[in-house]
């Protein structure tokens, strides 16, 4: 049955229209989990909020169950979900600039407009370097364009390059994840701060 | 900590159920019903006999004959480099590589159609590709290739056309030096004059 565009089951437009709306309940989340707060969001580097931790890992797990099931079910063609390709050097130096980014802003590129969107003036400077980055990166492409296709890997999977079923890998994900899960709340207790 | 033990009785035997199933359980095939029956009714699986004909004229090197009927009539005669996979066999082991492979263009031959549909229907229902069907058949191909006869003057200029083609192939597949298959090469030959003769009373069964 699904993917639902690539099968057509559904137009370009409808799929559009869906996106804008999960996007609606993704921002919503996001509030509510309280990540427009970058100090919320820095307290995963320092031990006393794991929130991010929490919610992020939620969210990749349910979709994970999702679609392992919904796969399970025939609902869906795993073949045909879109993976993003992996390239091995840019995906590390990406990772740590995001990372550098993280810690020194206190948000992540979605958490920002999460802040702007009720008024935060850090998350809006946030922004601001956002958009230096993305049109840097842009205009300056030629300089980078070695290093950003180099080492590509195709669209490996975890399970497959160890060798495991999808489902097992995923119970063992799972058991990681409840795990991280308990280390964090006793984390957060080690290192309390009251008022942030 | 009382949401965290919710979240981890929940999701916790899910995953135990998802490593415990098969990952391809519930799909043998890879093509719906619908989508087959799109593709038999169309006739997408159908080469002409006149383009195998070319094929095996040029040596198409990509070109991959594959004869479906039983071994015992497989020696009695085939075509040239066809080789031998009984329909009853299709699915072994040693035919995956041969049969689901993206380069060579397998055509399945039977002596009418119906068993090379078979071998096509199977095979595309696991997902495979390139592999067609020789429309008509052998039969088809004895008659009307390998023995065409002379269009009626009043023909349109294809119809001699496709006779000129149709002889000079006949001429270039009958001579029997082609056939790698050394077994059957002397069959080829000898099946030839028998052929000819039943082109007479063919006439009437041009398309």
């Amino acid at each position: 049955m699904g993917p639902l565009a690539p099968y057509e089951i559904i137009s370009e437009n409808t799929n559009f229209l869906l996106a804008f709306f999960i996007g609606i309940g993704f921002g919503f989340v996001l509030e509510s989990s309280g990540f427009s707060s970058s100090r919320k969001l820095a307290g995963i580097f320092y031990g006393y909020d794991t929130v991010v931790l929490k919610v992020f890992f939620t969210g990749a797990i349910t979709c994970m169950l999702g679609l392992l099931l919904m796969s399970l079910f025939g609902w869906i063609d795993l073949d045909l979900v879109y993976v993003n390709p992996t390239y091995l050097t840019s995906a590390i130096v990406g990772g740590v600039i995001m990372g550098a980014g993280f810690i020194m802003g206190g948000f992540c590129p979605g958490t920002s407009f999460c802040g702007a969107a009720i008024g935060k003036i850090d998350a809006i400077v946030f922004i601001g370097g956002l958009f230096i980055g993305v049109y840097g990166f842009a205009f300056t492409y030629g300089l980078w364009e070695k290093l950003f296709m180099d080492r590509y890997l195709g669209e490996p999977k975890v399970s497959e390059s160890l060798g495991l079923s999808d489902g097992l890998f995923g119970l063992m994900l799972i058991l990681a994840a409840i795990g991280m899960f308990y280390v964090a709340e006793w984390a957060e207790k080690k290192w309390p701060r009251p008022e942030y | 900590m009382k949401p965290l033990k919710l979240l981890a009785l929940i999701i916790i035997p899910m995953g135990i159920i998802l490593a415990a199933v098969p990952a391809d359980k519930t799909r043998h095939f890879r093509l719906t019903a619908d989508e087959l029956l799109q593709e038999a009714g169309a006739g997408v699986q159908f080469i002409s006999p006149d383009v195998v004909a070319d094929m095996l004229v040029q040596k198409d090197p990509l070109l991959q004959l594959i004869d479906v009927r039983t071994p015992e009539e497989f020696e009695a005669f085939s075509l040239p480099g066809a080789i031998n996979i009984p329909l009853s066999n299709l699915l072994a082991e040693e035919y995956v590589d041969l049969l689901n492979q993206d380069t060579r263009t397998n055509i399945f031959y039977s002596n009418g159609s119906v068993f090379a549909n078979q071998a096509w229907m199977i095979t595309r229902q696991l997902g495979y590709e390139n592999n067609f069907v020789l429309e008509g058949g052998l039969n088809y191909w004895f008659s009307n290739v390998l023995s065409a006869t002379e269009p009626a003057q009043t023909s349109p200029n294809e119809e001699f056309a496709r006779y000129d083609f149709r002889k000079s192939a006949a001429a270039a597949l009958g001579g029997g030096s082609i056939v790698s298959t050394e077994g059957a090469a002397p069959a080829t030959a000898a099946k030839k004059p028998p052929v000819a003769s039943k082109a007479k009373k063919k006439a009437a069964g041009g398309c």
